[in-house]
């Protein structure tokens, strides 16, 4: 059953039960259900039709899930991007996808930066998106009764892709915006339902234990399951989180746009196995290259690359999708990841392509050539670094380049450090050394 | 104090405006983390979740304050 059809069922056989919440509103699935309708119906009377892109904003709030479902009960491709997505950026996507034509089974396409540079267009099938969703309810045991809070940007997997388990199942979808307001993380957990779930990325957990872990204890009798994903959980972290909630399931999950929700382990379970996400869940099956590549298959992978033949075939083969993560199985049939092929950065929990930063940064009228590499900070651990070769005349002004990378990227591809060097060192090829920069730099710091 | 933790505040948020009036709604997660993690390091005091409010982070100064209550809860 899709999300759509599920929202339908509830309005009929439970028409009153809070679907979601937003701050101070909240919509019961029969609301929701009319709203869905009315949207839909708006969007054909306004010239959308069937199988169709569709480019809106992913606004952190119950408008979003109207005009989604809306764009899926209008048979059309949701198209969401990020709420501060720029609008000549919304319009290059726009000409991009309107320009195409899709296979009638599409139903979302999802933009990310991923790992491989370029923004790409990830489109998923319906069947994508119905047995990812069962992936969860299925292995991570999701019910009508629980409360789930999504916290992250509603255009990205980790908070969209539960937004289908937990309507499809009859529970109630709490949004937040962020996390930055801690209180009102904690104001959720004292609404009158009886469990909570919540996905967080391991930085987020970090912070949760650091500044509040008392407080996070007080409601262990309510939490049901907090996953993580997106990186490296620390083994202290999982074993201070268990402790905090010890009566919760704490998943550490294996996943992305491109694959969907693929294993999921429950570390709270005393070993607290660094690295390990566990078994294949319900419809996913993984293989593993003789150098260590990662392969996934299943109905929730991606149908491909928005009009990039070339770069979809070089991941997706024969219905498997060749990821750039390493990993074993161990002798439980448990997966572990061991790290990434390629120049990707992880901070805080995030994934930086320095490619991304560098093209952003190479915009800035002082830059004439730049390299961007990780670094370690005393105190906030791995963030990146800026080395930039200036422009003859110009002087390095750190605020203006990080300012000008600001209005271009999201915060988390904001350079902390800044080095201006005279010349870049390059391979034996002219490609940029990033390798050499990246031990000079952590040796330095 | 105040010119000192600007300055480290920016040494780690190069991209913020420390002069703003609207800082709580111009920071993300990140940065407000960011801000927690420095001050934290910096003057060893506890900054906890209920301290994370508009109302302490709206202004530089404002979180000038929250750092001298705390140390001032220290002594």
């Amino acid at each position: 059953m899709t999300l759509e059809e599920s929202i339908r069922h509830f309005a009929l056989t439970a028409p009153d039960r809070v679907a979601a919440v937003c701050s101070q509103e909240r919509i019961s699935y029969q609301d929701l259900w009319k709203s869905i309708e009315d949207k839909a119906s708006r969007l054909r009377s306004s010239g959308l039709q069937h199988g169709r892109p569709y480019v809106f904003r992913a606004t952190q709030d119950i408008g979003f899930l109207i005009e989604y479902c809306a764009v899926h009960h209008a048979g059309a491709i949701a198209v969401p991007l990020g709420h501060s997505e720029t609008e000549s950026n919304m319009q290059t996507i726009r000409e991009e996808v309107e320009s195409l034509s899709f296979e009638d089974n599409i139903s979302d396409i999802l933009y990310t930066t991923g790992t491989t540079g370029k923004s790409k267009g990830v489109m998923l099938s319906e069947t994508a998106l119905v047995t990812c969703s069962e992936n969860f309810i299925c292995d991570m045991q999701y019910t009508a009764d629980l409360c789930y809070i999504i916290s992250g940007p509603l255009n990205h997997i980790a908070s969209l892709f539960k937004i289908h388990p937990i309507l499809s199942i009859g529970g109630t979808v709490c949004i937040l915006d962020g996390l930055k307001d801690m209180n009102s993380f904690y104001e959720v957990l004292s609404l009158p339902f009886s469990k909570f779930a919540t996905f967080l990325v391991p930085a987020s957990i970090r912070m949760l234990l650091q500044f509040s872990s008392d407080r996070l204890h007080s409601y262990a009798g309510v939490i049901d399951f907090i996953e993580t994903g997106a990186a490296p959980i620390s083994r202290a972290d999982m074993k201070q989180l268990s402790e905090t909630l010890p009566h919760s399931r704490l998943y550490n999950t294996y996943g992305g746009t491109e694959i969907g929700a693929v294993c999921t382990y429950n570390f709270n379970d005393g070993r607290y196995l660094e690295g390990c996400v566990g078994h294949p869940m319900k419809h996913s099956a993984i293989e593993i290259t003789p150098e260590g590549g990662i392969i996934v298959s299943g109905p929730t992978v991606m149908s491909g690359y928005v009009g990039d033949e070339d770069s979809t075939r070089q991941i997706l083969r024969d219905g498997r999708i060749y990821t750039s993560d390493l990993g074993y199985v161990d002798s439980e049939g448990m997966l572990h990841i061991t790290g990434r092929q390629g120049n990707v950065i992880n901070v805080g929990g995030f994934k930086v392509n320095p490619e991304d930063v560098e093209r952003a940064a190479l915009s800035h009228p002082s830059v004439a050539e730049c390299v961007c590499v990780p670094a370690e900070h005393p105190v906030l651990g791995t963030v990146l670094k800026l080395v930039v070769v200036l422009r003859e005349g110009c002087t390095l002004d750190r605020h203006s380049i990080a300012a000008h990378i600001g209005t271009l990227l999201e915060s988390h591809k904001i350079p902390v450090y800044y080095e201006s060097v005279a010349s870049l060192q390059r391979t034996y090829n002219g490609k940029l050394d990033r390798q050499y920069y990246q031990k000079k730099t952590l040796t330095l710091h | 104090m105040k010119q000192h933790i600007r300055s480290i505040l920016e040494d780690a948020l190069p991209a913020v405006d420390f002069d703003s009036d609207f800082l709580f709604s111009e920071l993300d997660s990140l940065g407000v983390v960011t801000i927690i993690m420095i001050l934290s390091d910096e003057y060893h005091i506890r900054i906890d979740s209920q301290d994370v409010t508009p109302r302490n982070f709206r202004t530089l100064d404002s979180i000038v304050s929250l750092v001298e209550s705390k140390l001032k809860e220290n002594a």
